[in-house]
């Protein structure tokens, strides 16, 4: 008996795209030969510089647009075919919306586009706008949010129909660190739930933090991809990180790695903490600081 | 997530894809209403209003069948404009809107048809320009009331010695065929007719522009062309005599691309006091509805492939 094949929530096979320059014979490669696929409950980072193909791939898996060779699946179904986005959140990067709609509609509307009933769609839209800390804005209309508020809204439209696998096009690009903070736990709640996710985001920090398995493109090709841990681990190299280390004990550990003939000392001092922690510890303190005045 | 899981998401999205969604449809219709109504079209109205009280005035000298001529006139002719206004910039003002602005992304990454978005923005428009419709034929037949029954007390104190039954009889009857009779409603739903071919063809072009401008200039030139349409058709060939296949599919595709937009004019006679046949109605509708079918489907054709 022939083993069972599993289904992977996106399969990339082969993909080129190349988009004609109207009026010249020359042609641009956005995205050569590329091939991917996330298993199911995985999340994977796509990282590259800018024009790299990141969000043409994304578009083609998505059927905004055809790949001119090759093919794409979502859960084994082909992009081209529209049952394929019956279980795909997506947030595009710098999203707009309808701004004469107020944050509940938008999400009503998304939610009818979902199949969803009146019913289920009202307990969505409290439910997310609750989860993006939108529930003071939820009758205000789009045309007054902010960035940060219009990227919140995006995640919660792609949320709607409680997707599987979820899409998402720099979702932190004009949010503040505790919004970014919050989107990156939400990666993490989606991973333990077992949603698909697919990141792009030039904050490689945070792709770091979330995803289980990362790809690099570069000039429309995937030219590094595999499990993070394996592909970010420094074979040659053993971090050691003491706590309250006594000045004799720093020196006898100098003295073991001068005896020795191959190990060598690369960097000793004070580990640093990042910037981002250091401004969420602070505001977060200033915070509770107001909270004990009042 | 286990194989067996994913293998049943595949066979759960199969399943449950509906290849037409009428709530589909209705929802981008109903939010293309909102949108429209939200950007204060509505405001036309007091222009409208203006327009048609103004018209009371201006003519005071005429006779009292000029000054019902001239009121029709005027209504029937800005009720086009209007209508005609909404139907081309609205589709021109939305759908390149929406692929500037990458709102269509997160629509068509739902498991929504490109058809499904093209006829709700289709029935969208065509529901604003019916709700813009009767709040104009309300305002223009109150208006016409109340004038018909002002000229009418006029012309009776005008009559020295005071008029007979016979002469009041005579002129009410004279005064009302021009006032507010039911046939002005078909005058009203030919102009609903010819703006909504004039949605479809708005349609077509924004599925090809690159902006808005674009849209809205050539699908105005379509629009005068299409009240040109049936004198070129007839200049090109007299007395309807189209020979051959190639003739043939020249006039087929000049009726297609620029649709007889001159055989929806019906409110020429409507004001004259002239009736309009049934016949005539239905043909109209009939071909509201072909060309709707036919852009539908065209637009559909282009819109399928383009990458977004």
């Amino acid at each position: 008996m022939m083993a069972e094949e599993i289904i992977p929530a996106v399969q990339i096979n082969n993909l080129t795209k190349i988009f004609p320059v109207p009026f010249r014979k020359e042609k641009v490669i956005a995205v050569e030969d590329l091939s991917l696929r996330v298993e199911a409950g995985e999340v994977y980072g796509l990282i590259g510089p800018n024009g790299s193909g990141k969000s043409t791939t994304m578009k083609v898996l998505l059927g905004l647009i055809s790949a001119t060779s090759g093919s794409s699946a979502i859960f084994g179904l082909s992009s081209s075919e529209t049952a394929s986005r019956g279980s795909v959140g997506f947030l595009p990067e710098n999203p707009y919306f309808y701004k004469y709609l107020t944050g509940a509609e938008t999400l009503s509307f998304y939610g009818k586009l979902c199949g969803l009933s009146r019913r289920k769609i009202k307990e969505r839209t409290s439910e997310l706008l609750s989860l993006v800390d939108l529930e003071n804005a939820r009758d205000r209309r789009l045309g007054g949010y902010s960035k940060g508020m219009l990227q919140r809204i995006g995640l919660a439209q792609a949320l709607v129909g409680d997707p599987r696998l979820v899409v998402l096009d720099e979702p932190t690009a004009g949010v503040d660190p505790a919004g970014s903070r919050k989107i990156r736990d939400l990666i993490i709640e989606f991973k333990q739930r077992g949603i698909s996710v697919i990141l792009s985001s030039h904050l490689l920090e945070q792709v770091q933090e979330v995803c289980d398995k990362v790809g690099i493109i570069f000039q429309g090709k995937l030219v590094k991809e595999g499990k993070l841990e394996e592909l970010i681990e420094i074979e040659s190299q053993t971090e050691i990180i003491l706590e309250h280390a006594d000045p004799k004990i720093l020196d006898q550990i100098n003295k073991l790695v001068q005896a020795s003939e191959e190990t060598r000392l690369l960097r000793s001092g004070k580990p640093k903490t990042t910037l981002e922690r250091l401004f969420l510890k602070e505001t977060r303190a200033e915070s509770e600081d107001v909270r004990k005045d009042a | 997530m286990s194989a067996d899981k994913v293998k049943s998401v595949k066979d759960d999205l199969v399943l449950q894809h509906k290849l037409f969604s009428l709530s589909r449809v209705w929802a981008i219709a109903f939010n293309t209403f909102t949108q429209l109504v939200r950007m204060k079209v509505f405001y036309f109205m007091l222009i409208f209003s203006v327009l048609i009280i103004g018209a009371n005035f201006l003519f005071l000298n005429f006779t009292f069948e000029q000054e019902l001529k001239i009121l029709k006139d005027v209504s029937f002719g800005a009720m086009t404009l209007f209508a005609s206004i909404f139907s081309i910039v609205g589709t021109a003002l939305l759908i390149p809107k929406d692929i500037e602005d990458r709102t269509l992304y997160t629509i068509l990454t739902k498991p929504v048809p490109r058809f499904e978005y093209l006829v709700g923005k289709l029935i969208g428009i065509i529901f604003l320009v019916a709700v813009s419709l009767v709040l104009m034929s309300f305002l223009f037949f109150a208006v016409l009331y109340f004038r018909q029954h002002g000229i009418l007390a006029e012309e009776i104190k005008m009559i020295r010695g005071g008029a007979t039954d016979a002469q009041k009889e005579y002129l009410k009857e004279t005064i009302f065929a021009q006032g507010v009779r039911p046939e002005l409603i078909l005058g009203v739903l030919a102009v609903f007719l010819k703006a909504a071919v004039a949605a479809g063809v708005a349609l077509v072009v924004s599925t090809f522009a690159s902006s808005t401008l674009f849209t809205i200039i050539v699908s105005l030139v379509v629009y005068f062309i299409g009240h040109a349409q049936s004198l070129a058709l007839e200049y090109y060939f007299p007395e309807g005599q189209i020979h051959g296949a190639l003739q043939r599919f020249i006039a087929g595709i000049v009726a297609v691309v620029f649709p007889n937009l001159q055989m929806f004019n019906i409110f020429d006679g409507l004001i004259t006091g002239q009736s309009i046949s049934t016949t005539l109605m239905f043909r109209l509708i009939g071909l509201t509805g072909f060309y709707l079918t036919i852009y539908s489907m065209i637009s559909w054709i282009l819109f399928a492939k383009k990458e977004l």
